[in-house]
């Protein structure tokens, strides 16, 4: 109901102008939106960073939870400790150690491409595939379970090679968790704007960012073309959700 | 013995530096003082960072994402519980909707949500409120818990419970001795997902906040303007974190 009435309130807010003592009904804010260069710009870098962010902590995901997965609790639990760590925090890590004249600079005496408030948001990606990658691992050896060894093992009795116990046992055993685990990052990255203010460039801007400028600018049309804004990232999320549900698909229809 | 087991520290020493390197740089650089390029160590240490970070509105901003926080939790639970009991014994016929009805607050990004509940609570009285907050954290928290929680239901847990039933347990000695020390992992997992998301939330306390300090909030202004105090600070950020971890940890493994 909450959420309901938040999305209700977004798309009023998105189509309302307060002129005077009353309101008007128009559509000059998506008009606005959909003509702004940066719009388009903060689109594409959002949905980039969001792919590049979520198939890279992915795939860190599935090589953690296979390196791990004949392991006991405390190798598990130590693979796992950044995932109670705040985004934030991990943000202001990342510049202290990728910034400019950070930690990384002094160690190893210059980097070779600009880490932090870079315009490729190569920082950013890097923040949040060190905290996601943890959770995704979590997600994974949690569906790898018992099972799915004892599986393993009996495919490797019958001769099956590593490539295909991973492509017969393991991916069909994963992949629901996985494309969930990925849908809940994507979704996040799309709409989480503290690290890209952080370790993130000035321009192009995340759309979280962008809604965020356009009340600074203007009060009160900059709430309309904020709420469209804000629309527009939670219509990307669910259109991602939906392209990688279809996606993860078996052709078979599991 | 030390052929099987040198891959195996090797990985945990590989895990603990990955976490522990990046973390401790925060707490060296919390008191130092001084640490100018290209200096690998600080050239002074001293308390400017942690007396700069408490002397503003961290205090405050800590109170209140504790209280919000912990206020979240609570309420996310007692609404989650009859939830994943329904869908965790598969008492519905079509789920689907149901679920993703649940699941649609991780889609949307908070920001939006906040941004969305702020017209409506302008109207109620309830931006720049704590109440107002912590409705705002709910609707993003709410689904965590339940996804969480309702892995804890299902047939083993009705069984034990029809058991009790069948000894004579009234309804609160069921919960108590049979239904609680059976979801303990679960329920302790959900606590602590549900804190640490409402902890961190920053979209939905922007927007609904109305100035009222919640920690992340006055920390991140500090990221690129005074590094010293945004690790402070930041250590500040991580200590209800961390205990909430080990409280779960000891939660899951004895009686509740």
């Amino acid at each position: 109901m909450l959420l309901g009435g938040a999305l209700a309130g977004a798309l009023r807010t998105s189509v309302t102008r307060v002129e005077g003592d009353g309101e008007t009904v128009t559509l000059a804010a998506w008009r606005m939106l959909l003509r702004d260069p940066a719009f388009a710009d903060a689109v594409l870098f959002t949905v980039r960073i969001a792919v590049l962010a979520t198939a890279f902590s992915a795939a860190a995901a599935l090589v953690v939870a296979l390196t791990l997965r004949r392991r006991g609790t405390p190798l598990r639990a130590l693979a796992a400790l950044p995932v109670p760590v705040p985004h934030l925090l991990v943000a202001v890590v990342a510049v202290l150690w990728l910034a400019p004249g950070g930690l990384a600079e002094r160690l190893l005496g210059a980097l070779p491409v600009d880490l932090v408030r870079d315009r490729a948001g190569v920082g950013i990606v890097l923040v949040y595939v060190y905290k996601e990658a943890p959770f995704l691992a979590l997600l994974l050896l949690a569906a790898m379970g018992r099972g799915m060894l004892e599986r393993e093992e009996a495919a490797a009795v019958l001769g099956a090679t590593w490539w295909q116990r991973l492509r017969w046992v393991v991916w069909p055993t994963v992949r629901g968790p996985l494309v969930v685990g990925c849908i809940v990052v994507a979704a996040f990255v799309l709409g989480a704007f503290e690290v890209p203010l952080a370790v993130g460039p000035n321009a192009p801007l995340t759309l979280a960012e962008y809604a965020q400028q356009a009340t600074q600018n203007d009060l009160l049309a900059g709430e309309s073309l904020q709420a469209a804004a804000l629309l527009v990232a939670a219509a990307a999320s669910i259109v991602l959700a939906v392209a990688a549900v279809r996606l993860a698909k078996d052709p078979q229809g599991d | 013995m030390t052929e099987r087991s040198s891959p195996r520290r090797l990985v945990a020493a590989a895990l603990a530096a990955a976490f522990a390197l990046p973390i401790g740089v925060l707490v060296v650089r919390a008191f130092a003082d001084a640490w100018r390029a290209p200096a690998v160590i600080p050239q002074r240490w001293g308390l400017r960072g942690l007396r700069e970070a408490l002397s503003g509105m961290a205090l405050d901003a800590f109170a209140n994402s504790l209280i919000v926080a912990i206020v979240v939790t609570v309420a996310a639970v007692a609404l989650a519980w009859p939830a994943a009991r329904v869908l965790g014994e598969r008492r519905l016929r079509h789920p689907a909707l149901p679920f993703l009805v649940l699941a649609l607050p991780l889609l949307v990004p908070s920001y939006a949500t906040g941004a969305g509940l702020t017209q409506w609570f302008l109207r109620l009285g309830l931006v720049d409120a704590l109440p107002g907050l912590a409705l705002a954290h709910l609707v993003i928290v709410l689904p965590y818990v339940t996804v969480v929680l309702l892995s804890a239901f299902g047939p083993p847990v009705t069984a034990l419970e029809e058991m009790a039933c069948s000894q004579g347990l009234t309804a609160l000695q069921r919960l108590r001795w049979v239904t609680l020390p059976a979801v303990r992992p679960s329920l302790a997992a959900a606590v602590l997902l549900g804190f640490l998301v409402s902890w961190s939330e920053y979209g939905s306390s922007l927007a609904v906040g109305g100035g009222r300090p919640m920690l992340p909030l006055v920390l991140l202004p500090f990221v690129r303007s005074d590094p010293q105090v945004a690790s402070a600070l930041s250590l500040l950020f991580l200590a209800p974190a961390v205990a909430a971890l080990v409280l779960a940890a000891r939660a899951a493994r004895s009686p509740l």
